[in-house]
């Protein structure tokens, strides 16, 4: 039996993604066609035996408990283990109410039941691969309170901008999280995990309630910082933030590249999502495809480049897609000529014959619209 | 209230010793089908969605991989409380030895206890090694409306071919008057597809005699079905129509495999109100190359292509290397085919490397190419 429990974040709320969060928060963004990006943190917590898992999630939560279900695609046993999606009411008030520590408050009586004494916090909006058992027992191994996960990067001046970065002394002691000004190439991003006590956890959402309602949980531990041994971690392989809706598009077809899939996807460390059943992909006669991925359940008649499609997608004859995400069971009709879009849930095309974006500047067809 | 009016038993137990090394190491039933299935997934499948809640599998024949298979009844959803796939080796009974299945009625003879647990009104027997859709629920109302003994589903099939299956001949209302075990001289083209539904009650009595006839080979069609004539009993044809194959043998295989590519195929894998279920991989989605080539072919998940690949089936997992070109093949899972080399009308077994620059089959051969084991490259 683990000895921690996890938590699966949902995304701050500096984090607006125009358009698709209107149906959905961003874990539960569709990601490689099949994959939903919550089935990363969530199936590397499965493979690290962490099986009490709790999901937080506050806004349009329909999309992630369809997908989520019983947590059985997840490996997570039955029996034994749990996964749980928790919800907090989102103030309209004002954003900055809609805090992480908000939302552990109002959850307070089920962090406080947990049986592990250790907690693992990790983010709903980045795409890692991470063993979580062995991260808990370097935690444990090296007496600290707090140990976080960064990764280091050379291009933070212009990517992640949106995130922040870890400081550290010489000992990888944290000496302060901030945000990514971007001044600096090198930067150690923040990969906002944590590994800690359960009880200093419930301390300190207790403590950063009790001081302010805007703070965060990065804001309580920056300001514990001097009576809290809190050391960093460097994460190494792939690494992805969904911060905004350039990096989303990004992020999937950065994954065209034969290399970074062969970094994410390892056959003993498997990737868990719903399966839908749908049979494989029938390319017909007069299709051309380069350089994408496919899911399952499509019917590709036309071209694709540079494309990452979901499951039960329909290409007509003719059709052109250059640099394109599209989501499952959109249709897209003959003739049809689309470059750097994003195309969500069971949009159809059929009468506008050329959607043309720029690679810096994608984008976006709404679920279900007809154009 | 639930009804389990109709209980289902799959015979799996078989061999088929003509797909050859094939079937070396798995039954039958579990050979790999349309990319992604295995072929019991079928009759499975088509329980599920005929609203059959419980299913016997009749297993024998290297039984381990399809025993575990076939147990995971969620696979199918046929997992809620009152519903489950229930795997039936032949095993040691209290009252004597241990018997083999000597046959497909045999098979049921040994497990009446267990079909008497569920008490049904009907059995529905099915074998577990044809491709097809089959709404089995409609088959029982016609069972009923004819207030029949037993019915067989039967499918037409062209009359030079009839000789080759058990046929049934009928009177004008689709009552059976005459069954024949591959004839020289067919009286109808009505093949039998293995597919009955008896009324459990009479076909008990009959099992229990037939079980006592030390003349009898145990058997459906040899033994079972000709007494139910002799003895005046109301059967009937059911006729199907649609896609049905027997994929005994690896041309059989081949075909039907390659019969998913024809757009017009009545098998339609893709219609979202009868799927096929399975068992789910968890493979990362499949990826297309830049330099790739894919025509007419039908590729599933995990599988990653670089090469030319041309009206071909690639099974899960399976991957073509740059320069590699496939052509009118089928993959089976976890099959390999290396830089530069070059597959033609083959079918390539489960988890089977082609090395590099190598040259398997040949376009004008008339059998499909079985390569069952690896195949070296050249330097």
């Amino acid at each position: 039996m683990a000895k921690a429990y996890g938590i699966v974040t949902m995304a701050g709320s500096h984090i607006r993604i125009d358009g698709m969060m209107d149906f959905r928060p961003v874990s539960a963004f569709s990601f490689l066609g099949r994959y939903r990006i919550i089935d990363f943190p969530v199936s590397s917590l499965s493979n690290s035996d962490i099986e009490n898992i709790h999901v937080y999630v506050s806004q349009n939560p329909r999309s992630l408990a369809e997908h989520l279900g019983s947590g059985r695609v997840y490996n997570i046993n039955s029996k034994r283990g749990n996964l749980q999606l928790l919800f907090n009411q989102d103030s309209n008030l004002n954003d900055i109410y809609n805090t992480d520590i908000q939302a552990y408050y109002d959850n307070m009586d089920v962090i406080e039941r947990v049986h592990q004494p250790y907690v693992i916090i990790v983010p709903g909006n980045m795409v890692y691969l991470q063993d979580y058992a062995r991260l808990l027992s370097e935690h444990i191994e090296s007496g600290a309170d707090i140990t976080v996960l960064y990764h280091k990067v050379n291009n933070a001046k212009s990517e992640f901008r949106n995130c922040e970065v870890v400081n550290l002394n010489r000992q990888k002691g944290v000496k302060s999280i901030e945000k990514n000004e971007g001044n600096l190439d090198e930067r150690n991003i923040f990969m906002n995990t944590y590994v800690m006590k359960n009880e200093l956890f419930m301390e300190l959402i207790k403590k950063a309630k009790k001081t302010s309602s805007i703070l965060r949980l990065v804001d309580i531990i920056n300001m514990e910082n001097e009576d809290l041994d809190i050391r960093g971690i460097q994460h190494k392989g792939y690494f992805d933030v969904i911060t905004d809706f350039k990096s989303y598009f990004d992020s999937n077809l950065a994954l065209l590249d034969i290399d970074a899939q062969q970094e994410l996807f390892k056959s003993e460390w498997p990737i868990y999502t719903q399966t839908t059943d749908a049979c494989p992909v029938h390319y017909c006669n007069g299709s051309s495809v380069k350089n994408s991925m496919v899911a399952n359940g499509c019917v590709i008649e036309g071209s694709i480049e540079n494309c990452v499609i979901g499951r039960g997608v329909e290409i007509k004859k003719g059709a052109v897609l250059k640099n394109c995400i599209v989501s499952s069971h959109a249709l897209i009709s003959e003739g049809v000529h689309l470059e750097n879009q994003v195309v969500d849930k069971y949009a159809k095309i059929l009468n506008i014959k050329e959607i043309i974006a720029t690679a810096d500047k994608p984008g976006y067809v709404r679920r279900n619209d007809v154009l | 209230m639930k009804q389990n009016s109709m209980l289902a038993m799959v015979l799996a137990g078989g061999r088929g010793s003509r797909l050859k090394d094939l079937t070396n190491k798995v039954a039958k039933p579990a050979v790999s089908f349309g990319g992604k299935y295995r072929i019991i997934d079928f009759p499975l499948s088509n329980c599920a969605n005929s609203g059959i809640d419980i299913v016997g599998v009749l297993t024998q024949y290297e039984s381990v991989l399809l025993n575990s298979y076939a147990a995971a009844g969620r696979n199918w959803g046929l997992d809620s409380k009152d519903s489950g796939v229930f795997i039936l080796p032949p095993r040691e009974k209290a009252d004597g030895n241990l018997d083999v299945y000597r046959g497909t009625a045999d098979a049921i003879s040994q497990n009446i206890d267990f079909i008497d647990s569920y008490n049904p009104e009907y059995l529905l027997i099915l074998s577990g090694d044809h491709i097809y859709k089959m709404n089995y629920s409609k088959m029982l109302a016609f069972h009923r409306e004819h207030k029949a003994d037993a019915t067989i589903a039967v499918i037409g099939v062209p009359k030079k071919e009839a000789s080759r299956f058990g046929i049934m001949a009928t009177d004008e209302e689709g009552r059976i008057v005459e069954f024949q075990e591959k004839p020289k001289v067919p009286k109808s083209n009505l093949a039998s597809m293995g597919i009955y539904i008896f009324n459990w009650k009479l076909l008990r009595k009959m099992l229990l005699s037939d079980m006592k006839n030390n003349e009898s080979h145990h058997d459906f069609g040899k033994d079972i079905i000709p007494t139910l004539l002799n003895d005046g009993k109301l059967l009937y044809a059911y006729k199907f129509k649609g896609y049905w194959k027997d994929v005994g043998t690896i041309d059989s295989l081949w075909e039907a495999n390659m019969d998913l590519l024809d757009d017009t195929n009545e098998l339609d894998l893709g219609d979202p109100s009868w799927k096929i279920y399975t068992e789910d991989a968890t493979e990362r989605p499949q990826y297309i190359g830049a330099d790739a080539e894919v025509k007419n072919s039908y590729i599933t998940q995990g599988c990653r292509v670089e090469g030319k690949v041309e009206s071909s089936v690639l099974f899960t997992g399976t991957s073509v290397a740059s320069k590699a070109v496939v052509k009118d093949t089928v993959l089976m899972p976890g099959s390999a085919v290396e830089e530069g080399a070059k597959v033609t009308r083959a079918l390539v077994a489960n988890g089977v490397r082609i090395g590099k620059g190598a040259v398997v089959g040949n376009a004008k051969s008339e059998e499909i190419l079985l390569v069952a084991n690896d195949v070296e490259g050249v330097k």
